[in-house]
């Protein structure tokens, strides 16, 4: 069976979920996955696929939630206009840090160390600036974007089933467009820097500018995670930029895998999905995430996927 | 006028003592090891809940209390060392990563048993000193004395002593030093432990300032690694310094502009030390 024959069926068979199941608190999870894998898979474009630990992702992700809902506010336009200007600010906010992180030559733990400085910044200013982002109240959103449906017209996305399609929908167009980038000349670039970026530099490669380029989109795809993931939830809080929403964006990539483009959802489903198929107290909830973040690294470093992979080719081999 | 910034010179630098010895810690695993130990943080943590716990729980006086909770501490530490931190030995984003998972733990662990509403030591030292018109807790003056006796304790077996020349040399060439006698698992180990025994320390110290809550250590963590940065990974000296310089910006600077950005100065300073002065301010001394 080959890639793209599994890939349809997994396509497939996602499509055809919410027909089969029809618990709304099921689909909820898939939701918040498929919006929470965005996040994962357009941070294993920094972080697993160019080398660059960025602890920016959860400020991209919450700098665009804050600024869909401020657009829609005091510039009175649509959802979709606004997502568009919030993705185009992280967009800029993040070529001026890329710029600033990578002309400077920042690396490994210190380009780690500097995300997180302007990441905290950022969540500083929310959670400070009273007057526009309500502080640590964070703020109610009441309106639900509009979508236009065949056969049904201008419809408004407030069940889950349609935010099942549309937050799958985002996540298909994030990890094809990152698997054109990861298999394309510009993978080769990002692989080339991860592996050895003085190397690249020598061979004539603009280590400055695929490092700009692979931030750049993957802070693009956590902004647009970040304003689908605030409407759908209809609620922002300071909450969505702190240090563990990036952390756990860095335990989903290590869970899901590295490797593949894709691998990074499944991280993101098991750590969305486990809180709520298990039935704990906050306390309990809290250990078991860390015991998988630990056991995760100690006994399976290449994550789920790898792990997969290695056991295939090791059956292979017998 | 003249006085409140005297005031807060003194405060940032007792709380920057704080950062300090947590700092020290992250620079000496840092050095040794090649892994940043985030959950250093949730070690203090654990050394100011076992301090709280001694004192008030078991009746234990709080002198006697503060080296029980640190070899508690430090025990923790040597149990984490073996069982995790072994297998992360230079290994950057692992050992953070199973850090953090630990810092969950951890904190998870001191939720069952204690719950999360807030703890408050009896005073220890209830009186003040006052000089030059200065109001001072006795209690902070001793706190700060006795970290930064610690400290010096610790430069001086570092620079004085054959296990700190095997430290040096370890972490210049680890092979060589093998070569030369030098017991290097025993080593990192060591220092991994006296790490976390540090943060025990200043966990144990902190309070009898403080009121306690689980998440107590991730603000010093995270202060204590910029700390570390500020002076130049790998700089024991530079560890203090750099926890005083953090603590003072952040006392100065909440005097003149808000203080809710408190967290953000200390945080301006180190982007601007490492886009400029990438090796820490005392790069090359050690």
């Amino acid at each position: 069976m080959n890639a793209r024959v599994r890939v349809a069926i997994a396509v497939v068979l996602l499509l055809a979920l919410p027909s089969v199941v029809h618990s709304d608190f099921v689909l909820t999870i898939f939701v918040f996955s498929f919006l929470l894998g965005m996040l994962a898979v357009s941070f294993n474009l920094i972080f697993g696929f160019t080398g660059q630990l960025s602890l920016f992702h959860a400020a991209a992700f919450g700098i665009a939630a804050y600024a869909t809902h401020l657009a829609m506010q005091h510039l009175n336009v649509s959802f979709w206009i606004a997502m568009l200007l919030a993705a185009a600010l992280v967009v800029a906010l993040s070529l001026m840090l890329g710029t600033l992180c990578f002309r400077f030559r920042l690396k490994e733990f210190y380009f780690a160390v500097v995300t997180l400085a302007f990441s905290e910044m950022a969540r500083l200013i929310v959670l400070n600036w009273n007057s526009v982002t309500n502080g640590s109240l964070g703020i109610v959103l009441q309106e639900k974007p509009m979508l236009w449906i065949p056969g049904q017209g201008l419809v408004k996305a407030d069940s889950t089933l349609i935010w099942y399609y549309l937050s799958l929908l985002a996540l298909a167009l994030t990890v094809l467009v990152c698997w054109r980038m990861v298999h394309s000349w510009m993978g080769r670039c990002f692989a080339a820097i991860r592996l050895n970026d003085e190397l690249g530099d020598v061979l004539g490669i603009n280590v400055f500018r695929y490092k700009l380029a692979a931030f750049a989109a993957g802070n693009l795809f956590a902004a647009v995670a970040g304003s689908l993931y605030a409407y759908y939830l209809g609620f922002i809080e300071p909450g969505f930029l702190s240090i563990d929403q990036s952390l756990a964006i860095v335990a989903m990539v290590l869970l899901g895998g590295r490797g593949a483009v894709a691998a990074p959802i499944i991280g993101a489903f098991v750590l969305t999905a486990l809180p709520h198929v298990i039935d704990l107290g906050a306390e309990m909830r809290l250990m078991v995430y860390g015991s998988i973040l630990i056991l995760n690294i100690l006994i399976m470093p290449q994550g789920i996927y790898g792990a997969f992979v290695a056991l295939r080719r090791h059956r292979h081999v017998a | 006028m003249g006085q409140l910034i005297l005031g807060q010179l003194l405060n940032g630098a007792i709380i920057g003592t704080l950062y300090g010895i947590v700092a020290l810690g992250v620079t000496l695993t840092f050095g040794i090891t090649g892994i940043v130990n985030f959950a250093l943080g949730a070690f203090m943590m654990l050394g100011a809940y076992m301090t709280w716990y001694l004192t008030d729980g078991v009746g234990m006086p709080y002198p006697l209390a503060v080296p029980c909770a640190v070899a508690f501490t430090a025990l923790a530490g040597l149990v984490t060392d073996q069982a995790l931190f072994r297998f992360t030995r230079n290994n950057l984003i692992n050992g953070l990563l199973v850090s953090i998972g630990l810092i969950a733990v951890m904190e998870a662990a001191v939720q069952l048993v204690w719950t999360t509403t807030p703890k408050d030591m009896h005073y220890v030292l209830p009186g003040v000193v006052s000089f030059f018109g200065l109001v001072v807790p006795e209690m902070k003056l001793v706190v700060f004395l006795v970290l930064l006796s610690v400290i010096f304790a610790t430069y001086a077996a570092l620079t004085r002593t054959w296990i700190g020349r095997a430290a040096y040399a370890y972490a210049q060439n680890p092979e060589a030093a093998e070569l030369m006698g030098v017991r290097t698992k025993l080593l990192q180990s060591g220092v991994v432990v006296y790490s976390t025994g540090l943060a025990g320390l200043g966990g144990a110290l902190y309070t009898s300032l403080y009121s306690l809550e689980p998440t107590l250590g991730s603000p010093y963590i995270l202060k204590a690694v910029e700390a570390a940065i500020l002076a130049g990974i790998g700089s024991v000296m530079g560890s203090l310094f750099g926890g005083v310089i953090l603590g003072v910006t952040e006392s100065i600077g909440s005097l003149y502009l808000p203080l809710a950005f408190r967290d953000a100065y200390g945080l301006v300073f180190l982007v601007l030390i490492l886009l400029f002065k990438p090796l820490g301010l005392f790069a090359g001394k050690r």
